[in-house]
């Protein structure tokens, strides 16, 4: 009965699947990266 | 250095030094303020500077590297997919060149990612299983776990791609239903990573689209339980948008499970959130829902509410297609009623929406 039900429901709810989650970009940060550097050369004098 | 004591070119055709340093310094300012506006979401502004940045040079190709994937990832986020394409292009080109094999990684994910909303899927695998067996090989669990959840991705897209509309979740051709299990069984991997990494964030974007996956493969209970812990995560960060997806998510599984009074209370807390969150767009959605919810209840005039509040908001925004829907709506449950003049007035909107929008096989329907 409820797979009859469901079937009504299809032909008023069109399916798109759903709202996704965002996509998960890589980040390469230009700060980051000199933070890194400095912190290294400071180590290294040490 | 002459004998005067003044740094000069070796050759005049060469920058000096200090102009040499000057570009440097240059660069690098320009990509950290292009770096700033980028994360205060002003990507447009981003752009500019990584581009001016660029124009600039630098001879740091690290440096380079970050301003080419950061110039993908804005456009990205500014939907110019052909644009992103180029940039994480030239990035990951760049990693291999010089041999920065944590830098491919990440510019094969952002690759990957472009080229599956560009729909060329098998590439995206390809870049996907790069980004997956790098940070296998460099024992880099993170990296893992996000080059499984963009394998999910990718998987759940394709199939996405090639359903046709008149079938119903969990009757799609096969190629589709082998598409999503596979998107499904990557979303798992993911899941068994991060939950050992303690990582909520990772856990709720993956439950999410886990119980879109299970959706489309017309496993409603399991598409229940996966937005059900993604709503648990969302509430745990405060995460509003989140809460929000997740509660219009569980309504439309329960739909197809035929129980339309919990699904009405999720597309409830939908609305309540929408509201809240001032997205009109959504407001009418889930009142849209709603009103399809109440008429598949037989409860025609709480139908009749909500599809009034949907076609008032689809007529500030604008939308026409959604004032056509709204109209189509309106005019089936007067019908219901027996409210004939109304049941008119909102066959003839509907029809004269149509015409307007092209909508031809709308014009026949109202026309019957």
């Amino acid at each position: 009965e409820a797979k009859s039900s469901a079937v009504a429901s299809s032909q008023i709810f069109h399916s798109d699947g759903g709202e996704m989650e965002p996509e998960t970009m890589e980040i390469k940060s230009v700060s980051e990266y000199f933070t890194k550097m400095h912190m290294g050369s400071v180590m290294s004098r040490q | 250095m002459d004998t005067g004591g003044s740094v000069v070119s070796m050759r005049a055709e060469e920058p000096s030094f200090h102009v040499r340093y000057r570009m440097e310094v240059s660069c690098l300012e320009l990509a950290l303020e292009g770096e700033r506006l980028c994360k205060v979401g002003d990507y447009r502004a981003g752009v500019s500077f990584f581009e001016a940045a660029i124009q600039v040079g630098t001879e740091d190709l690290q440096v380079l590297s970050a301003i080419y994937s950061q110039l993908g990832n804005a456009y990205f986020h500014l939907h110019d997919y052909a644009k992103a394409l180029e940039f994480h292009r030239h990035d990951l080109t760049l990693t291999r060149t010089i041999g920065d094999l944590l830098g491919e990684a990440k510019a094969s994910g952002n690759l990957g990612n472009t080229l599956k909303v560009l729909g060329r899927f098998d590439e995206a695998v390809v870049c996907c299983q790069r980004h997956l067996d790098i940070a296998r090989d460099i024992n880099d669990k993170v990296g893992q776990a996000r080059a499984l959840y963009n394998f999910g991705n990718v998987y759940h897209a394709k199939g996405k791609s090639i359903c046709w509309s008149g079938a119903e979740p969990g009757d799609f051709p096969e190629e589709v239903m082998t598409a999503l299990r596979k998107a499904a069984e990557y979303y798992e991997a993911n899941l068994a990573i991060v939950k050992e990494l303690g990582d909520r964030a990772a856990q709720g974007r993956t439950y999410g689209n886990l119980g879109n996956t299970h959706y489309l493969l017309g496993n409603f209970r399991k598409a229940v339980a996966s937005h059900e812990q993604r709503l648990l995560i969302a509430k745990e960060f405060g995460d509003r948008s989140a809460e929000r997806r997740a509660y219009c998510n569980l309504g439309n599984a329960y739909i197809f499970l035929g129980e339309f009074e919990i699904a009405a209370e999720h597309y409830k807390r939908t609305l309540q959130l929408a509201r809240q969150l001032k997205d009109r767009a959504v407001e009418a959605q889930a009142c849209y829902s709603l009103g399809n919810t109440y008429t598949l209840l037989q409860d025609y005039e709480r139908a009749i509410d909500y599809h009034l509040k949907h076609l008032i908001i689809a007529q500030d925004l604008n939308d026409r297609i959604g004032e056509g829907r709204a109209c189509w709506s309106l005019g089936n449950a007067h019908t219901a009623l027996g409210n004939h003049d109304q049941a008119m007035h909102f066959a003839e909107k509907h029809l004269e929406i149509c015409r307007e929008t092209g909508d031809r096989s709308g014009e026949l329907t109202a026309r019957m």
